[in-house]
């Protein structure tokens, strides 16, 4: 019976997973291109899953990591005649070893103080990034652009962004498995009982921090080869890391499914708002924010979990009311 | 000459960011709430006392009473019928700290966007016919508004602690920063003081922005900088300590000012941040300790 449970679900996944395969081919560029940017917020709200939903740590600033690939890449394939994916491996490892550096002080720090830290992280790179030389400062910075006709072009990066979607759901799924998801899980309940316990709660914090920015970092890559153009605050945008935030909060934090669910669902939403009211979609996302936080804290997979009860959202707000 | 210029306009600027950092440090300190709308909110004063002056020509700063009014009973509306129906959730679960973080940034961008809608995105400053004068001392010029402001500001910081010293609602809100459970055993309404203090958090952000339309442009998209200069000072100068955020407030207005004489303009705000990782990490409750609201 249980089986016959798992082997449903794996077919689901297959057939999704086959639908977006096929997709490309019968759609046109403008979906096309959404579904990129959907699964570049599905790679970074999973990559950001593996330290959130798993470990309980908010990383307000990852965004920093998007933008440090985006700009390593960058250079490397312009300054230093990297071809593009060497570039990229590069600056997701680049991202790595970064994380674990800035890690070792700041996971040290707790709850906001550790949100608020990565956030002065992310914002002092940026300003650093808009001053020095070699990012060409405010400019903005050009990438070369890809040698291929503009449809094969889209196709590229198409499957490119969905072959990082589909490894960093691997990567998150194996962790979940694996001993470190087991030590991050019992860092989020209780850290000090998990010290206790003998794990090693800093060297599994930092390897969660470490993965989390290395897939954040191939995101930012891909993005400024996708685009050709980066600038500091387009790729350092505080903005993107809470929008990856909340999909993941609104899909379901420490879930391997949530990002999907979240990532779709705003990202279709906004863009349908999008397209509709130009001056709102901001504030409209605000609003669901709102809604999201107030109504379904613990995201939609638990609101499926619970069959969709009105009551059980009534049931959140009387629980979350002071 | 250019050091003791830099150091002058740091020093008085510097109040004015205690300003907007008081009211932050305030919420942040009594409710664990951090109000990522503070930004926005000082925006939102900056636009009243500009409205007030454009339209009724009030002297912008007799428009500070009206702009403190105003984000006081918008702020009391957003605590009573938002934030607490979650803060609840986040004083019992570990996960439901950052829903506080995540609502107020949503608040942040409706707000933001309304104001767009409304007034569109147009950089505005107020600009009176006493805008440019100075007092000249010896070749340093000194704008009498920043004077002004500087004066503005450290009152109502006064106004502040005198009123929680003083009063039995500035007691309790006091007494809930010692221990929230001792506190709802002498019979405090959490719920109501709360509000009280985010109100007043929001007032205090009004009074910031009406200072800030004197001095420097703005418009809806310009909150982040306000925002940011909150948390620094608030992590230089401890959680909810007003005299902390003052002191905080002068030195980073001082330090600003010297990186940007000394180091280049683009890189004041980077300074900022670093100061505030690196304090974060080796002395994260201020450079003052622990003085909770004293």
């Amino acid at each position: 019976m249980i089986m016959k449970g798992k082997w449903r679900f794996y077919g689901i996944i297959g057939l999704f997973l086959l639908i977006l395969i096929i997709f490309p081919f019968m759609s046109n560029k403008y979906w096309i291109r959404i579904l990129t940017t959907i699964f570049m917020y599905t790679t970074l709200a999973q990559a950001t899953n593996i330290l959130m939903g798993f470990a309980g740590l908010v990383p307000f600033g990852n965004v920093v990591f998007f933008g440090m690939g985006a700009y390593l890449t960058g250079i490397l394939m312009v300054d230093f005649g990297f071809s593009f994916f060497p570039a990229l491996l590069f600056g997701g490892v680049a991202c790595f070893v970064f994380a674990s550096i800035i890690g070792y002080p700041i996971l040290k720090l707790k709850g906001h103080y550790f949100a608020i830290a990565t956030m002065g992280v992310s914002e002092a790179i940026k300003q650093i990034a808009t001053n020095t030389q070699i990012t060409r400062g405010g400019m903005g910075f050009n990438l070369p652009l890809i040698p291929l006709k503009i449809e094969v072009a889209y196709f590229f990066f198409y499957f490119l962004m969905f072959c990082a979607m589909v490894m960093v759901t691997l990567a998150s799924y194996w962790i979940s498995k694996n001993r470190i998801g087991y030590a991050l899980r019992a860092i989020m309940s209780n850290e000090e009982g998990a010290k206790s316990l003998g794990i090693n709660t800093a060297y599994y914090k930092l390897i969660a921090w470490g993965i989390s920015a290395f897939f954040t970092g191939i995101a930012g890559g891909i993005f400024a080869y996708w685009y050709a153009y980066i600038d500091p605050p387009s790729v350092f945008d505080i903005g993107i890391a809470v929008r990856f935030i909340i999909m993941l909060l609104l899909g379901g934090a420490g879930t391997i499914i949530g990002p999907f669910l979240g990532a779709f669902f705003i990202e279709l939403l906004t863009e349908t708002i999008w397209s509709k009211f130009l001056f709102l979609h901001l504030g409209v996302l605000g609003a669901i924010i709102i809604l999201v936080v107030i109504f379904m804290p613990k995201g939609f997979l638990w609101f499926y979990r619970q069959g969709f009860s009105l009551s059980a959202l009534l049931e959140n707000v009387r629980k979350g009311k002071l | 000459m250019l050091l003791v210029q830099a150091l002058i306009n740091g020093f008085l600027v510097g109040a004015l960011y205690s300003c907007v950092a008081v009211g932050f440090s305030l919420v942040w300190g009594v409710s664990n709430i951090i109000n990522l709308s503070h930004g926005i909110f000082v925006i939102l004063g900056a636009y009243i006392t500009f409205w007030l002056f454009t339209f009724f020509h009030i002297d912008p700063f007799l428009t500070i009473p009206v702009s403190a009014a105003a984000l006081f009973i918008l702020g009391f509306l957003v605590q009573k019928y938002l934030l607490n129906y979650v803060v609840g959730l986040s004083q019992r679960s570990g996960m439901g700290v950052f829903m506080s973080l995540i609502l107020t940034f949503g608040l942040a961008r409706v707000l933001e966007n309304l104001m767009m809608g409304i007034w569109s995105g147009d950089w505005r400053t107020v600009t009176t016919n006493y805008t440019g004068l100075s007092l000249m001392i010896g070749g340093i010029s000194i704008p009498y508004i920043r004077i002004a402001v500087f004066f503005i500001a450290i009152i109502s910081a006064w106004l502040l602690s005198i009123f929680l010293n003083r009063t039995r609602t500035g007691m309790a809100i006091r007494a809930i920063t010692f221990s929230i459970d001792g506190a709802q055993i002498v019979g405090i309404d959490l719920a109501l003081i709360f509000s009280i203090t985010f109100a007043i958090g929001a007032a205090l952000a009004g009074i910031a922005g009406a200072l800030v339309s004197l001095i420097y442009s703005f418009s809806p998209f310009l909150s982040t900088p306000y925002l940011s200069w909150a948390f620094v000072i608030v992590v230089i100068g401890g959680l909810g300590s007003i005299f902390g955020a003052i002191t905080g407030g002068i030195l980073l207005g001082v330090i600003e000012s010297l990186a940007t004489v000394y180091v280049g303009p683009g890189y004041q705000q980077a300074i900022g941040f670093i100061i505030l990782v690196f304090l974060l990490v080796v002395r994260p409750q201020g450079l003052f300790g622990k003085q909770f609201l004293k």
